[in-house]
């Protein structure tokens, strides 16, 4: 390790950063408590916001000097990260980055930087804005650190084998590839979970490899303890939106969700869930409610269209909407009972293949369903997402099933999670007031 | 120009099929399993689209934003395209794939059953095993369809068969440049394995390879990228301006045409040999794979400029095209990208660019 | 005067050139029309007149060749070459260099990479949708009430500047729409849209690999906005020929009278 950089981490990364952003916190928890940005129908973000934005931008700030001082390995979203974090290693989420790039809205402007470089616009916008930060160096978190390692799972989609091709090819350093077969029915077959198993062998014995240690088994149980812990409060917090009125709202979910994405084996992860658990019940306690005046319940499915929330979720409020639950934010919660950490192994076999985007179209409608019945909902936006073909496809039919045989209005969406030029403010503004209409009619 | 051996329309391939008591199973892209599908009394038909489908009924179950093959098959099979079919196929080899055979078991549920296949993407130790074991599960659930049973040497013994059709198939590919038939025959002849009986298709293929000369091959040639050569009219355009695609890296075409397996075992033996194919998007191949790989072809085939013939929305292909044409720019070989949709006419704007390839052409 | 010794004919979707050039491949003779409906009673018209013109300047029957999306319709021509050779070709002999040019049509625009030796390297093209092209300014230019003639000026003298974020000429209606509901002024608007479609140009040209310098040719170019925005937009000297929209049927010419 580079002396300088090592010092430099030190520094800003632990001393300096992390000053700074605590004074941001506090400066926006005073303003948050003199009212500041307060909307007529919406309820403040909980108190604990600011708390969780600093914990996300300490993430990032810290990888701004991470390179040469810890080993970095990029992954994707629904990746086994646990044995990397017992690892050491820094943790970065290209999906994440994108996500901030879109809701601070510079994602086009980046994303025009890959698609001139022959990427075409029918390619996932998550993967145009991360490439397009890469070649032209522009991110709005200062500076992304190399990868020493890159971890791709395919639970998510087909995409991100693509993407990390790609990244390979560019930081020309080692790809580990967890090839999760696609679940269609009920269960994952025994061949299909061996599979998975050789390859997270596979992938620990490369990560072993870079980070220059072996994994200590204890280490890796103290992290998948961790993990399971804070997926539990994650799922604990959205499962308290069953009481009516909800506490909180998807779109608090959305933004609150970052640190159970990418610091999910951290003790100060779980410390911050258990925090906002209790800040939640408090607000149930107070009758505190997301939207002030709730009517209608509804559920979001797919990704969150980044750089339209606040937009989008005042409209809702206008019409006394709430939208109470997502299978998106669902998704970081529900596979907390696969988690053992006394088998750690086995649990992530089994979690990283069933996550709902790696199951067929008619469990996502059964999920949806059970959903509809937990949180008592009135309806269903689905956003159907040009970027997302994996949680789009199959919406269709789920639609018609969920205002057919279930008579709960459902509405299709269509737009992008990260591009704003697909995005046309008039036309969706309409289909949400249409939607609102629909529930309105049915009481 | 030669004349193409005869070969039998598909629907009359597959009536004569069904009257001798066989069924017929409907298989989706990428990677078909024709000798297990043959072993258990299934004859094989593609269905790459087709283009031309009425897309109004798969308009209703899947988004704009689909691509052609996959929304056309869907619309294929619920205006009654697939009715002579006894099994639909639906290997994994997209998302847009995932989710159309997703969508056929869990909703459509059409009268055949529909039977879902992985392929491995990750290219260490346990995918080939995995492959292998997938493809037993497929043989027993042909034998629950059909109640037949043949044993591990039968088996075997298509696999060797379909071997032989495929080393036929490659020669073909390999001898395009002395055949003297037109882009139009020689995409028919080819594309004639997607649902001739293999022994068919070795008779068309030795025939054809009779006609071999010593270089047949026009002044202008080229090598076609992607996923289908559709539709045929751009082959019909090619012939007129007297250009001859010399080297296919077409999907449904050279791309997928695996060397044999070694094991005894028919399912390791047939893993073996797809895991062993040229190197290709829908399996995730290293972009440097690719990009070696067509350079090669180019070389070894002598064509004078490349053409990306992509089908809108096909994220495998586009992800790599801007490797593949940095890696020919850096050859100095010319490339043009056209975006087509299955059920377009050929338009005015993909001769426009084809024509001004066939213009940097020296 | 010189006589024309080969003809070039470039059916564009919004207008028709007729170039005719001399033995050396000066442009020594031009036509320019308004597409009409009955595109090939037109063609037919205009490739009379130009005959006639070779024979009152003594040149005899010459060789015509066609390029522009109407190119099959011209079946006095000898041969078809695609508009991409064709601007090309015409710029080169014009500027006498290489680099990229971006041709901006009524209906289509496109980028073409042209080495020192005039030869096409690359190009893009956008035909597909509107914007990017001629047609995303003349439905703006309806919705805001300003002539298309002022509509470059307009977008120069405007002092402000408003950000249209639609990329598609019907979404960037709505825009336009919404804010004059809103009371936006018109000029920045103009200046806004012009901005959208330059930049639109400039994805295309970063996709094709700007090698210095800019070249512009197409009937929109006549609008003085468009070459302005560019150079600042690219922080590149923009290099105009003299008949920027006779530069498809003068490269066609010349292709025609290099085939004599």
């Amino acid at each position: 390790m580079n002396p300088a950089a090592g010092l430099a981490y030190a520094c800003n990364a632990r001393v300096l950063g992390p000053a700074a952003l605590r004074a941001a916190r506090l400066y926006a928890e005073r303003q948050a408590r003199g009212g500041a940005g307060r909307s007529p129908h919406l309820a403040p973000p909980l108190r604990i916001a600011p708390r969780c934005k600093e914990m996300v931008a300490r993430h990032w700030l810290e990888g701004r000097h991470a390179q040469g001082v810890r080993k970095v390995a990029w992954v994707t979203s629904g990746a086994p990260v646990e044995f990397l974090t017992a690892l050491g290693f820094y943790l970065l989420y290209p999906e994440n980055h994108a996500a901030i790039c879109g809701t601070a809205r510079v994602a086009v402007d980046l994303a025009t930087a890959a698609e001139e470089a022959g990427y075409s616009r029918d390619l996932c916008s998550y993967v145009r804005t991360d490439l397009g930060s890469l070649f032209s160096g522009r991110t709005p978190v200062g500076r992304l650190p190399r990868p020493d390692l890159l971890l791709a799972c395919t639970n998510i989609c087909q995409t991100v084998l693509f993407w990390y091709r790609v990244l390979a090819e560019h930081f020309g350093v080692p790809l580990v590839i967890v090839d999760t077969p696609f679940v269609y029915g009920e269960e994952a077959p025994p061949h299909a979970l061996q599979y998975v198993g050789t390859q997270i062998d596979e992938a620990v014995a490369v990560a072993e490899k870079v980070a220059g240690r072996a994994l200590s088994a204890q280490s890796f149980e103290r992290v998948a303890t961790r993990s399971r812990r804070a997926t539990e409060l994650w799922l604990e917090i959205l499962q308290r939106n069953r009481h009516m009125p909800a506490p909180i709202s998807a779109f608090d979910q959305f933004v609150l969700m970052a640190p159970i994405v990418e610091l999910r084996g951290q003790a100060a992860t779980v410390d911050l869930y258990a925090a906002m658990l209790r800040e939640v019940d408090e607000r149930i306690r107070r009758g505190m409610a997301s939207v002030r005046e709730e009517k209608y319940r509804v559920l979001w499915d797919n990704l969150p269209i980044w750089y339209r929330l606040r937009a989008v979720a005042e409209l809702l409020a206008e019409r006394r909407i709430a939208v109470v639950a997502s299978t998106y934010t669902n998704a970081w919660g529900e596979l907390a009972p696969y988690l053992d950490p006394a088998r750690p192994r086995e649990s992530m076999i089994r979690a990283y293949t069933y996550p709902i985007l790696n199951r067929g179209t008619g469990h996502k409608l059964h999920i949806m369903q059970g959903m509809i019945d937990d949180y008592h909902l009135d309806g269903v936006i689905l956003h159907s997402d040009r970027s997302c073909k994996p949680y789009s496809l199959g919406q269709m039919d789920q639609r018609e099933r969920l205002s057919g045989s279930l008579k709960r209005p459902a509405l299709l969406l269509e737009a992008d999670h990260n591009d704003m030029r697909c995005y046309a403010d008039e036309q969706a503004a309409t289909r949400l007031a249409a939607f609102a209409e629909m529930l309105e009619a049915q009481r | 120009m030669g004349a193409l051996p005869a070969i039998a329309p598909r629907a009359e391939v597959i009536r004569h099929h069904r009257q001798q008591g066989g069924q017929v199973a409907a298989v989706l892209p990428v990677y078909a399993p024709r000798a297990l599908l043959r072993a258990y009394g299934f004859l094989p038909v593609e269905v790459w689209g087709p283009p031309g489908v009425r897309t109004s009924d798969g308009a209703s179950h899947l988004q704009p934003y689909v691509c052609s093959i996959v929304r056309n098959a869907l619309s294929f099979l619920l205006s009654g395209g697939l009715d002579s079919t006894d099994l639909i196929l639906v290997p994994h080899a997209c998302d847009s794939l995932q989710g159309l055979g997703s969508i056929l078991l869990d909703f459509v549920k059409p009268r055949q059953p529909v039977v879902p296949l992985y392929f491995p993407r990750s290219d260490g130790a346990g995918a080939q095993g995995f492959l292998a074991e997938e493809l037993r599960r497929l043989a027993t659930r042909m034998g629950e369809i059909t109640s037949r049973a043949p044993a591990a040497d039968e088996i075997l013994q298509y696999v060797v068969d379909e071997e032989t059709g495929d080393r036929l198939l490659l020669e073909l590919h390999e001898a395009r440049r002395q055949l003297p038939l037109t882009n139009a025959d020689f995409y028919r002849l080819i594309r004639s394995r997607e649902y001739l009986p293999r022994e068919a298709f070795e008779t068309a293929a030795r025939q054809a390879l009779t006609m071999r000369q010593p270089d047949a091959a026009p002044a202008r040639t080229l090598l076609l990228s992607g996923v289908v050569p559709e539709p045929t009219s751009l082959m019909a355009a090619l012939d007129e301006r007297q250009v001859q695609i010399v080297a296919d890296d077409t999907l449904c075409g050279r791309r997928r045409v695996c060397p044999p397996g070694r094991s005894s075992d028919p399912f390791e033996r047939l893993s073996q040999s797809w895991l062993g194919g040229p190197p290709d998007s829908t399996r995730g191949s290293s972009l440097a794979a690719r990009s070696n790989y067509l350079v090669s072809r180019v070389k070894a085939s002598g064509a004078r400029g490349v053409v990306f013939h992509m089908v809108k929305f096909c994220e495998p292909e586009l992800f790599y095209l801007p490797s593949l044409r940095k890696a020919l720019q850096r050859e100095g070989v010319p490339s043009v990208v056209l975006e087509v949709d299955l059920n377009d006419a050929l338009s005015q704007q993909v001769l426009t660019r084809l024509d001004a390839l066939l213009e940097m052409i020296p | 005067m010189t006589g024309i010794s080969a003809l070039g004919i470039d059916v564009g979707s919004a207008t028709v050139k007729v170039v005719g050039v001399d033995d050396a491949g000066a442009l020594c003779w031009d036509a320019l029309e308004p597409a009409q409906a009955r595109a090939e009673v037109q063609i037919a018209r205009m490739v009379e007149d130009a005959r006639r013109a070779c024979d009152t300047l003594g040149g005899g029957k010459v060789a015509l060749i066609a390029t522009g999306c109407g190119r099959g319709l011209v079946h006095q021509a000898v041969r078809e070459v695609t508009e991409i050779t064709c601007h090309a070709r015409g710029v080169f002999r014009e500027v006498g260099h290489g680099g990229t040019l971006v041709d901006v049509g009524g209906q289509d625009s496109k980028v073409i990479a042209i080495d020192p030796g005039g030869a096409v390297t690359d190009f893009a093209m956008n035909d597909k949708c509107a914007a990017g092209t001629g047609r995303f300014l003349e439905n703006a230019a309806r919705h805001l009430g300003v002539p298309l003639e002022s509509l470059g000026r307009v977008a120069l003298e405007a002092r402000e500047e408003v950000r249209i974020s639609s990329t598609c000429t019907v979404f960037a209606e709505s825009e336009i729409v919404s804010l004059l509901a809103h009371g936006v002024a018109v000029e920045p608007i103009v200046r806004g849209i012009h901005r959208a479609l330059i930049l639109r140009l400039v994805a295309m040209i970063r996709s094709v690999g700007l090698v210095a310098p800019l070249m512009l040719s197409g009937g929109v170019v006549c609008n003085p906005a468009i070459s302005d925005l560019l150079a600042a937009e690219t922080g590149q000297k923009v290099v105009l020929p003299r008949h920027p929209q006779l530069m498809g049927a003068y490269g066609a010419a010349l292709i025609a009278l290099e085939a004599r």
